[in-house]
């Protein structure tokens, strides 16, 4: 769930007079007010064909005599409301100069909260005057109308980034960014350059990371003298177990008793998998209606026992998949009363290096309904896989590892190299690290440390292994650098100017990939193809295709929605005893398959609104209250709409915006707000008074508690715009379960937004935020546009921002459209000098 | 380069057991020696242990103010777990953190706390670009003293970093996942990994048993990092000033390294840890985690790995469910109460249960000999929060507790009031100079504090 409530401290402490609206005005400004208003009205144009004029007479005739009638009142230098005062703007050229005052007020006047409710309410055309205003100047290129694509700092890889180009330039796999600090974020992404740094205690991260890849990329991880037990997996004791899942033995725990996970297979080989099927006793089944049997019956004969058994244990199938496939099963029958047999079953597979997942289940199980039948009182379950083993390797070939071929292009087996090899694998390997082509003098240095190990009387692969070594720990691997022509002289060019080929190459393929450029993009960068047009598109759409483009959901989708929080929900297990973590689970993947049809069908960006349509196996079908989909694996469920559709009634979108014992309207208004409509409501301010929340007991429902909040009308300024939302989603537990009551409460599900449209339900709520397609558009450009760039987005990206939202709208909202529009855009293809 | 003074591994280990190990970079091979190590006069060390998101202070308060005054036999019962250390520890009120207030920014107290507590500076509002705080008082030390031992300090935490969405109004997470900073614009990450913390120290578990090979690999390490190194220095050249920043970092990074590994050549003999390898990952249980992370903090002071430690029991802002305080609201949630008596009692066993763990830390500091001492005499441990009233983000009387005797200079035991609004950082300088560190002021300190 998302660790900001909105319950933290405000601005400083509003004067007493802000909690009740301010009593006068000031008498100067009335009259200048009363005088202006006929000028104001005479003046105005229609919206239409608003004007932006930052001059000084259009704020004079237009903005002055606005704020004075609507704002002034209260935001004055005597009162100070919420620390803002107008009263320093005489003229347009001093408004000019606080371009984010300006930003503040347009986010408010548009949210429909300023002037708050019970005060005179601007019409329409006036506001539109004031917000075209507002907008132009705080999107006015600079001074001298030169184009300003604002520049990113220099940054380093984050872990997701790290992970990727390892594997993708040596061929190794693992994730031993794993193991090095968490990446602090700016902007709501963790790939913000000037967020990023580099501490001592990362630097020895890199060190032992660069040692060991290295060495495992030449030679291939060190082979044991034996084979022996890699691991041992477990699920955790049971669903209400405190602590994250990172312990690596520990997997995560299913009620339905499966165990899955992945495994990093170092070596290509053979291995035994080994696993064990338990299960507790049940009670005898009795039939409907029947009395219990005494304690001192007889026992039953002989038939009518074995039917009972047969009955209350059929023989179920146990199937075991590595990567979906499946590479044991059997049939577990029932052997003693009211039990099954239980036993180790091992395996001998041959699987490839790299990181696989596994899963040994019952299937049968996937299908029941409420997965506490598998349970038994005392919380064990019933049927369940204890533990599963990896034992090996076995049978390894000798030859070198895959990532060998990577290296040595020269193609020699080892120990076979001739002289010229050196500077031929190091050219290749440092053009591919460094993502551009690589002088002389930085080969020599490379090829160097070659010969200093081969004159200690090492090998050539372990001379190459030190180069590997010294590349990954190079400032020209670890950070994307982006020059600037003749930054640290004198007569330093301060144009903005177009990023270098190569520049855009590793722009690129981070955004879509969170990874290096392939070869494919190197080669248009070294012919200077890339950044043309007829070039630039394909390369795009081609990059959208391939696998890699699952970063996309991963990592930038799975940031934006906060989806990453569900990692740390834990819905109570008291009042939610069905949802285990295998459920937990099963929610992100359903928005991650979700997201990824959008992406790949390259469907409307509205789709995530309401598409009818979603991604279920059995057991969250089950937790939906969906009828029809069965079995554990997950498949395409087109919906009726009613009651799902779109990414907002998805129960990962509304486990994540719950607290763990109930739901929250305020943190799913929020979450709306903030993520989809980029509408985030402040913070409520210091010194509000509490609720008296004692004298409203359980008797009362959520929503009626709720009201109270609103009763207060500086409360109800920002809840008038938050708790509606909330309302139309109380249908949905904290698990993201449908109810129709909440406790002894039937819900009401209604809602009344600021301006005073009226829904019921989530689907009228959905269609209201498809007419609001501009703002969910403009919101979602300006969040690829922060993680494409790796930077926070400035008053002067405002046009881009624009230029792309028509963009979009213009090509029915395609998603191709919106990464095509960022791609092409100024801020993504320029850069400006310091 | 391994001096003829280091034994072979083999013979090193047949005397000692089976839990050692050599360090991950060859360079770095330090000699260990048969016998633990007596210092001449044992080094005071310096710790700071950290909880989040503040305290009842209702059960937390003591009675007196304005002076010195015994501790009350009767201990509040969020510190009752504490009792038992009575005569270890002081009870100090009255300290406040002016650097977590507003002061015309924004909703942002939880990340101002965190950033302010060990700084005393009042961070910059800002989501993400130029992040600007302090210096903390433990890097301040490092510093000074940081060159005598292996680590100039050490940055431990229970919880990993939050990420996504900005995590405190408009304040970059970068303010509430760390309370160490190096410099203004550089924070210390913290290593929330047992086992990570114990190979940093002593070493992981696949190194090569032949000295000859490990020499040859110490060579290249070397090479490689004059290679890196030069190349940074070229490149930065040619940058702007706010890249020119970023390489900095960089620069400073990799000479550290380089500055350990002469150390390490030189180290004088470090005994063994009597602790088992931690398994990988983090343990499940949040009370098996603490303890682990207290235990190494004692065998890193014990071996003198480092003198300087910092521990976030939890981040600020931080939602952990503690079940095994038998409490099932995230924690966050819980704290702004508006006077309900349910969470009001429900972040009381939080607070307690957090005092519970850091009991033993005491325990273990207590019980572990140092030259003519235990480590405790010869320590300061400050025990505390960067917020009082978790409703209403105070930061002044901020709840704080000092164990240890640093060497002769603290007497324990007793209450201290001080006058309201005294800084904290008067505390840190006072606790400077009992680490041989003068300096005149820190932050926003006014002066010294009585201990």
């Amino acid at each position: 769930m998302t660790s900001r409530d909105t319950a933290t401290s405000g601005r400083l402490e509003p004067s007493s007079n802000a909690l009740t609206p301010c009593p006068t005005t000031r008498p100067s400004r009335r009259r200048a007010a009363a005088l202006a208003t006929a000028a104001f009205w005479v003046g105005l144009a229609s919206p239409a064909s608003a004007q932006v004029e930052p001059q000084d007479s259009a704020f004079a005739a237009h903005i002055r005599p606005f704020l004075d009638t609507y704002c002034a009142t209260c935001h004055n230098d005597d009162l100070q409301t919420a620390d803002l005062s107008f009263d320093r703007f005489e003229t347009g050229t001093e408004a000019s100069a606080a371009a984010d005052v300006w930003n503040r007020v347009a986010e408010r006047l548009r949210a429909g909260q300023m002037p708050p409710r019970g005060r005179p309410q601007p019409p329409a055309d006036a506001k539109a005057q004031v917000l075209a205003w507002a907008d132009g100047f705080a999107g006015a290129a600079t001074p001298d109308g030169a184009p300003n694509p604002g520049r990113v700092t220099a940054r380093r890889l984050n872990r997701t980034e790290y992970n990727n180009t390892v594997r993708s330039l040596l061929g190794v796999h693992g994730s031993p960014a794993d193991e090095f600090p968490a990446d602090d974020s700016g902007y709501g992404f963790d790939n913000n350059g000037d967020v990023l740094s580099i501490s001592p205690l990362l630097m020895e991260k890199y060190i032992a990371a660069a040692r060991s890849l290295s060495r495992d990329a030449v030679f291939g991880p060190p082979l044991p003298d034996e084979p022996f037990q890699l691991a041992h997996y477990m699920a955790r004791r049971s669903h209400d177990a405190d602590g994250s899942l990172d312990d690596a033995d520990t997997l995560p725990y299913s009620m339905r008793g499966a165990l899955y996970g992945s495994h990093l297979f170092p070596w290509t080989a053979e291995y035994e998998l080994r696993f064990r099927v338990a299960n507790y006793r049940q009670r005898a089944p009795r039939p409907e209606g029947a009395p219990r049997r005494p304690r001192d019956a007889p026992p039953l004969p002989p038939e009518q026992f074995l039917e009972e058994m047969r009955l209350a244990a059929p023989p179920v199938p146990v199937v075991a998949t590595l990567d979906g496939e499946v590479f044991d099963e059997a049939i577990i029958e029932g052997v003693n009363a009211f039990g099954y047999e239980r036993g180790e079953f091992v395996t001998r597979v041959t699987v490839e290096a790299g990181e696989h997942d596994f899963r040994v289940s019952y299937p049968h199980i996937a299908d029941i309904v409420d997965p506490r039948e598998n349970m038994l009182p005392d919380g064990r379950r019933v049927m369940y896989i204890d533990y599963l083993d990896i034992v090996g390797p076995f049978k390894v070939s000798p030859a070198p590892p895959a990532s060998y071929d990577e290296i040595f292009i020269c193609r020699h087996q080892p120990g076979t190299h001739k002289e010229s090899c050196a500077g031929e694998i190091v050219t290749n390997l440092a053009r591919r690290a460094y993502r551009r082509p690589v002088a002389a003098h930085e080969v020599e240095r490379l090829t160097d440390l070659v010969t200093q190990a081969q004159d200690a009387g090492d090998s050539f692969e372990e001379g190459v292994r030190v180069a590997v070594q010294a590349v990954l720990l190079s400032p020209h691997f670890l950070f994307r650098i982006e020059r600037d022509p003749g930054a640290a002289s004198d007569n330093a060019n301060a144009d903005a100017h177009l990023i270098s080929d190569h520049e855009l190459a590793s722009r690129l393929s981070y955004f879509l990939w969170a990874d290096m450029p392939d070869d494919e993009l190197l080669d248009l960068a070294d012919t200077s193809q890339l950044g043309r047009p007829a070039v630039l598109e394909p390369q795009v759409r081609r990059m959208l295709a391939d696998p890699r483009a699952s970063a996309l959901v991963d990592t930038f989708a799975e940031q934006w929605l906060q989806l990453r929080n569900l990692d740390r929900a834990k819905p109570d297990p008291a009042r939610f005893p069905a949802v285990d973590d295998e459920l937990r689970h099963a929610m992100r993947r359903e928005t991650d398959l979700f997201l990824g049809a959008i992406i790949r069908e390259d469907r409307s960006l509205l789709d995530l609104i309401d598409a009818p349509f979603t991604f279920l196996n059995g057991p969250l079908a089950h937790h939906y209250g969906i009828t029809g989909v069965t079995g554990e694996a997950f498949q395409r469920v087109e919906l009726d709409g009613s009651q799902r559709s779109g990414l907002m009634t998805q129960a990962s979108i509304l486990t994540v915006s719950s607290y763990p014992t109930r739901t929250s309207p305020v943190l799913r208004g929020k979450w709306v707000l903030e993520n989809l409509l980029g509408a985030p409501p402040p913070d409520p301010p210091a010194g509000v008074p509490p609720l008296d929340v004692a004298a409203v007991g359980s008797t009362v429902s959520l929503r009626a508690q709720l009201e109270e909040h609103r009763a207060n009308v500086t409360c109800a300024v920002c809840h008038d715009q938050i708790d509606p939302i909330g309302f139309g989603l109380e249908r949905y537990d904290a698990t993201g379960a449908w109810r129709t009551h909440d406790g002894p409460f039937e819900i009401d599900d209604s809602g009344t937004l600021p301006d005073g449209t009226t829904f019921r339900g989530s689907l009228e709520l959905k269609g209201i935020l498809r007419s609001q397609q501009d703002a969910f558009t403009k919101n979602l450009t300006e969040k690829l546009l922060t993680y494409a760039l790796g930077r926070g987005l400035e008053a002067y990206d405002a046009e881009a921002v624009d230029a792309i939202t028509q963009q979009v709208a213009a090509a029915d909202h395609r998603f191709s459209s919106l990464v095509l529009g960022v791609v092409e855009s100024q801020p993504f293809r320029m850069r400006r000098p310091e | 380069m391994i001096s003829s003074r280091h034994l072979p591994r083999r013979a090193v280990l047949k005397g000692l057991g089976a839990t050692l190990a050599l360090p991950f970079l060859d360079a770095m091979v330090p000699a260990f020696a048969r016998a633990a190590q007596v210092h001449a006069a044992s080094p005071t060390r310096m710790a700071f242990v950290y909880v989040p998101n503040g305290i009842i202070m209702d059960e937390w308060a003591v009675p007196g103010l304005d002076g010195a005054f015994p501790l009350p036999t009767e201990f509040p019962r969020i510190l009752q777990p504490v009792a038992g250390y009575r005569d270890q520890f002081s009870i100090l009120s009255g300290l406040m953190q002016d650097g977590g207030r507003a002061h015309g920014d924004g909703p942002g107290d939880h990340a101002r706390a965190g950033a302010s507590y060990l700084t005393s500076a009042h961070p910059k509002e800002t989501a993400g670009a130029d992040i600007q705080a302090g210096v903390s008082v433990d890097q301040v030390a490092a510093q000074h003293i940081g060159g005598q031992t292996r680590f100039p300090s050490l940055e431990l935490g229970c919880e990993e970093g939050l990420y996504g969405g900005n995590c405190d109004g408009r304040y970059s997470c970068a303010y509430s996942n760390t309370i160490s900073w190096r410099t203004p614009s550089a924070p210390m990450p913290q290593e929330t990994s047992p086992r990570a913390v114990f190979e940093r120290m002593f070493g992981t578990a696949d190194l090569d048993p032949d000295p000859v090979r490990r020499a040859r690999r110490a060579a290249y390490d070397q090479s490689v990092l004059d290679l890196v190194l030069d190349q940074a220095k070229t490149l930065q050249g040619t940058l702007g000033a706010t890249d020119r920043r970023k390489l900095d970092e960089y620069l400073f990074s990799v000479r550290d390294i380089e500055k350990r590994i002469v150390q390490a050549e030189q180290a004088a003999d470090v005994a063994p840890p009597e602790l088992a390898r931690p398994r990988p990952g983090v343990p499940q249980s949040f009370i098996a985690h603490a303890r682990l992370m207290f235990d190494l903090m004692t065998v890193a002071f014990q071996t003198d790995m480092t003198r300087i430690i910092t521990f976030m029991v939890g981040l600020e802002l931080g939602n952990k469910v503690y079940e095994e305080a038998g409490v099932s609201e995230a924690h966050h949630g819980l704290t702004h109460h508006r006077g309900d008596a349910g969470k009001i009692e429900k972040i009381t066993q939080i607070n307690r249960f957090h005092v519970e763990q850091f009991t033993h830390l005491l325990e273990r500091l207590s019980t572990t000999n140092d030259g003519d001492g235990t480590l405790l005499d010869h320590s300061m441990v400050v025990y505390g929060a960067g917020i009082s009233d978790g409703n209403r983000h105070h930061h002044h009387d901020l709840p704080t507790l000092l164990a240890g005797r640093a060497g002769g200079r603290i007497t324990q035991g007793r209450h201290i009031s001080y006058a309201p609004e005294t800084p904290m950082a008067n505390l840190f300088v006072t606790m400077l100079s009992y680490l041989g560190v003068e300096k005149e002021s820190l932050g926003d300190s006014t002066g010294r504090v009585a201990l």
